[in-house]
C-alpha cells in the first residue's frame, strides 16, 4: 500500500460519525481552553486525557486509542488558535504562543478592525495547519523507514538530544532545566523495573510497585499547578472585551496577508520540527522575520495585519510539525506532545517509527483527522468568533473551582486511588512553586515520558557491548546525535556569555 | 525571594539525588543474563541531580539580590480552597462523589467571592450531578455516587 491509500484508509477511520464528534468536541474544547485565560494548551490536554479515557471506554483498545488521540490533538491545535482571541480583543494572551499576536492584534482592536484581526488568524491557522499537514504525510514515511534502522544505542543518544534540546532552550536557566529533567527521569525509575523485575525506591508500599502514573503528575503540575496560581495572584477578575464588528476581511487584508500568511506557515513548521523549539518561538521568530521584509517596518505594533498572520499562522505550523518527531521517532518535542505521548502509551500504543506499520489505524486516522478537524476550525470560527468572544468573560471565581473538581474527578476515574488525588494536589503545589520560581515544567514531564525508553535502550545497548559505555560513541549515528545534544546546551551557554539575548521557549 | 527559594531547591535536589544514589546502591546489581543491573540507570541520575544541585547552590549564591517586587499573595483563600480540595479528594470514597463534589463547589465559590448563593448552588449542584449523570449512568464508569452508608 502506498501512502495515499494510507491516508484513504485514514480518513475512513476519521469520518466515522463517532471520530467526527470527537474531532469536533477536541476543536471546540480546544478553542475554549485557548480562550480562556489560566488554562494553556499544556494543561487543557493534561484535563482531557482522564475525561477523554472515560468517554472511549466502550470502544476496543486500538479504536479507543484513535477517538482520544484525535480528541486531544484537536485541543492542542484549537488551543493554539484560541490563543489568538483573547490576544487580539483583551491584549492578554490566552497561551505564551500567542504573545506577539498581542503586538499588532490588540492595536488593530482599538482600530475597530477586531473583527478582520480575528478571522485572518483564523484562516492563517487553516492555511498553515493544512501545510504542515501535507508536509507531515510528505515527510512521516520516509522518516520512520530511516528511523526504524536506528539500533538501541543510537535510540538512547537521539533521546538524550531530545531531552538536551527541550532543557537548553526552557526557561532562563539551563541548570534548572536540567535539573527538571533529571528530577522527570528519576521520577520515571520509581516502581517495578521492567527488565529485571526488581522494585525500586518502593520503600515496600505497594501502591509505588506500578510506578508514579503520568497522567496524575501532569495534571497536578500543569493544570492544578495554574489555577493555584490564579488564586494567590487574585487572577479572577474578567476583562473587559474590544468590540468585534464586522467579521469578514477586506480583499486589501487578504491581499496584505497572503505573503506573511505562507512565510509563517514555512518556518513555524520547520521550527516546530526542532525538538524543544516550539511554537512560541515560531511566533517570535515570523514576526521578525515580517518586519524584516516588510516594506513599512515601522507600521508593525501599529496594527500591522501581517504582525497578526504570520505569528498565527507560524504557532500553527509548528503544532502540526512538532507532531511529526512525536510519530515517526517517538520523541516529543515539547510539553503538550510530551502529554499526547503519555496519552498514546496509556492506551498501550508506543509512538515510533513502529507506529506507521503497527498501528496505521491510530497514525492516519489522526492525520486524516487533523485535516478535517483543520476544516471545523475554520468553519466553527469564522461564524463564533462572537461566541468565543462571551467565553472569555467566564468569570474565572467559577472556573477555577471546576477545574480543580475536574482534575479530582478524572484522576480518580482512571486511578481509582486516593493516594493518587493526594498526590495530585502535592503536584499542583510543587508545580506552582517551581513554575513561579523560574523552573520550567515541560522537561520535568519529558523525562518522565522518555525515562523507561531512554533506560530500556540504554540497558540493551550495553548489554550487546558487555557493558563497555564506548558503545554510543562507536556508533556513528550515535556519536552524531550526542555532538549535536551536547552543542545544543553548549551553545546557549555559551551565547549568554557573551551577553546576547538567547530567545527561550517559555512554554508549549 | 527567588534566591532564597532557589538555594532551598538547590538542597532539596541534592538531598533527593544522594537518597536516590543511597538507595539505587541497594538495588541488586545484576539481571539475570546482563551485565548491566537496574540500579546503574538511577544511580548515574542520583550522581547528575547532586552535581547539579551543586551548581544551583553556586548560581544562587552568585546571583545579584533582586528586590522584592513580588506582589502579595493571596495565601488566606488558597489555603482555604487548598484545604477544602484536600478533604474533599481524601473523603471522596467515604462521602460519595455527588455531595462531595457538591459540597467543595459551593465552599470554593463562596471563598473566591460571597454572595450569589443560589447561582453558587446552582452551578454546584448542575455540575456533581451533570458529571455523575454523564459518568456513571452513559458511560457507565465505576464511582461511588453516594456514600454507602446512606444507601
Amino acid at each position: 500500500m502506498n501512502v495515499l491509500d494510507y491516508l484513504a484508509d485514514g480518513f475512513m477511520t476519521a469520518l466515522q460519525w463517532h471520530n467526527l464528534l470527537f474531532a469536533f468536541i477536541g476543536v471546540l474544547i480546544g478553542t475554549s481552553v485557548g480562550v480562556l485565560p489560566g488554562i494553556g494548551p499544556m494543561s487543557g490536554v493534561a484535563l482531557l486525557i482522564p475525561v477523554t479515557a472515560s468517554m472511549t471506554s466502550g470502544l476496543p483498545a486500538e479504536a479507543a486509542a484513535t477517538s482520544s488521540i484525535i480528541l486531544l490533538a484537536g485541543v492542542y491545535y484549537g488551543a493554539m488558535y484560541g490563543g489568538s482571541t483573547t490576544s487580539i480583543l483583551l491584549n492578554t494572551p490566552g497561551e505564551s504562543s500567542s504573545v506577539v499576536t498581542t503586538l499588532d492584534g490588540y492595536q488593530m482592536a482599538k482600530q475597530g478592525r477586531a473583527g478582520p484581526a480575528l478571522s485572518i488568524a483564523a484562516i492563517g491557522s487553516f492555511a498553515a495547519g493544512l501545510f504542515a499537514l501535507v508536509a507531515l504525510i510528505a515527510l512521516a514515511e520516509p522518516l520512520s523507514n530511516v528511523a526504524i534502522k536506528f539500533g538501541p544505542a543510537d535510540y538512547f543518544s537521539l533521546m538524550l538530544l531530545g531531552l538536551c534540546a527541550v532543557s537548553g532552550l526552557a526557561g532562563k536557566s539551563i541548570t534548572k532545566a536540567l535539573i527538571m529533567t533529571v528530577f522527570g527521569l528519576l521520577l520515571a525509575t520509581i516502581g517495578m523495573d521492567t527488565v529485571s523485575g526488581v522494585a525500586r525506591f518502593t520503600f515496600d508500599i505497594p501502591i509505588l510497585y506500578s510506578g508514579l502514573e503520568f497522567l496524575t503528575i501532569a495534571v497536578g503540575l500543569f493544570a492544578l499547578g495554574e489555577v493555584f496560581k490564579s488564586i494567590l495572584e487574585r487572577d479572577y477578575a474578567a476583562g473587559r472585551t474590544s468590540k468585534i464588528g464586522h467579521i469578514l476581511p477586506t480583499r486589501k487584508d487578504l491581499k496584505d496577508s497572503a505573503g506573511p500568511i505562507a512565510r509563517g506557515s514555512i518556518l513555524g513548521f520547520f521550527i516546530g520540527i526542532l525538538p524543544g523549539a516550539g511554537a512560541t518561538l515560531a511566533s517570535f521568530f515570523s514576526y521578525i522575520v515580517e518586519k524584516k521584509v516588510s516594506k513599512h517596518p515601522e507600521s508593525f505594533g501599529k496594527g500591522n495585519i501581517a504582525g497578526v498572520a504570520a505569528p498565527e499562522s507560524a504557532n500553527n505550523a509548528a503544532s502540526g510539525g512538532a507532531m511529526i518527531p512525536l510519530l515517526t521517532l517517538g520523541i516529543p518535542g515539547s510539553g503538550t506532545t510530551a502529554i499526547l505521548m503519555g496519552a498514546l502509551i496509556m492506551y498501550n500504543i508506543q509512538p515510533g517509527p513502529l507506529l506507521f506499520e503497527e498501528h496505521p489505524q491510530v497514525a492516519w486516522g489522526l492525520i486524516a483527522s487533523m485535516l478535517i478537524g483543520n476544516l471545523l476550525l475554520l468553519v466553527l470560527n469564522m461564524p463564533l468568533v462572537k461566541v468565543f468572544a462571551k467565553v472569555i468573560q467566564t468569570p474565572a471565581k467559577y472556573l477555577i473551582p471546576i477545574i480543580i473538581a475536574i482534575s479530582i474527578f478524572g484522576v480518580y476515574a482512571v486511578q481509582a486511588q486516593i493516594f493518587d488525588l493526594v498526590l495530585l494536589l502535592i503536584c499542583g503545589i510543587t508545580g506552582f512553586l517551581l513554575a513561579r520560581n523560574d523552573f520550567p515544567l515541560a522537561p520535568l514531564v519529558l523525562g518522565l515520558v522518555l525515562g523507561p525508553m531512554i533506560e530500556n535502550n540504554m540497558r540493551r545497548a550495553l548489554t550487546t557491548s558487555n557493558g563497555d559505555f564506548m558503545i554510543f560513541l562507536q556508533k556513528p549515528m550515535s556519536l552524531a546525535f550526542l555532538i549535536i545534544a551536547l552543542l545544543w546546551i553548549v551553545v546557549p551557554i555559551l551565547l549568554k556569555r557573551r551577553g546576547k539575548e538567547v530567545v527561550v521557549n517559555e512554554e508549549g | 525571594m527567588n534566591r532564597t527559594f532557589d538555594r532551598y531547591a538547590s538542597i532539596v535536589f541534592l538531598l533527593l539525588g544522594i537518597g536516590f544514589m543511597w538507595q539505587s546502591a541497594k538495588i541488586s546489581a545484576s539481571a539475570y543474563g546482563s551485565t548491566v543491573g537496574p540500579n546503574i540507570f538511577p544511580f548515574g541520575l542520583g550522581l547528575a541531580l547532586t552535581l547539579l544541585s551543586i551548581r544551583l547552590f553556586y548560581e544562587a549564591l552568585k546571583a545579584k539580590p533582586t528586590e522584592n517586587h513580588a506582589e502579595k499573595l493571596d495565601y488566606k483563600r488558597f489555603f482555604m480552597i487548598f484545604a477544602a480540595a484536600f478533604l474533599y479528594a481524601y473523603f471522596l470514597e467515604f462521602i460519595g462523589y455527588i455531595i462531595g463534589t457538591f459540597l467543595f463547589l459551593l465552599f470554593a465559590f463562596q471563598t473566591l467571592e460571597r454572595g450569589k448563593w443560589l447561582k453558587s448552588i446552582l452551578i454546584s449542584a448542575l455540575f456533581s450531578g451533570g458529571v455523575y449523570v454523564i459518568f456513571v449512568v452513559l458511560l457507565e464508569g465505576s464511582m461511588p455516587g453516594f456514600p454507602s452508608w446512606l444507601s
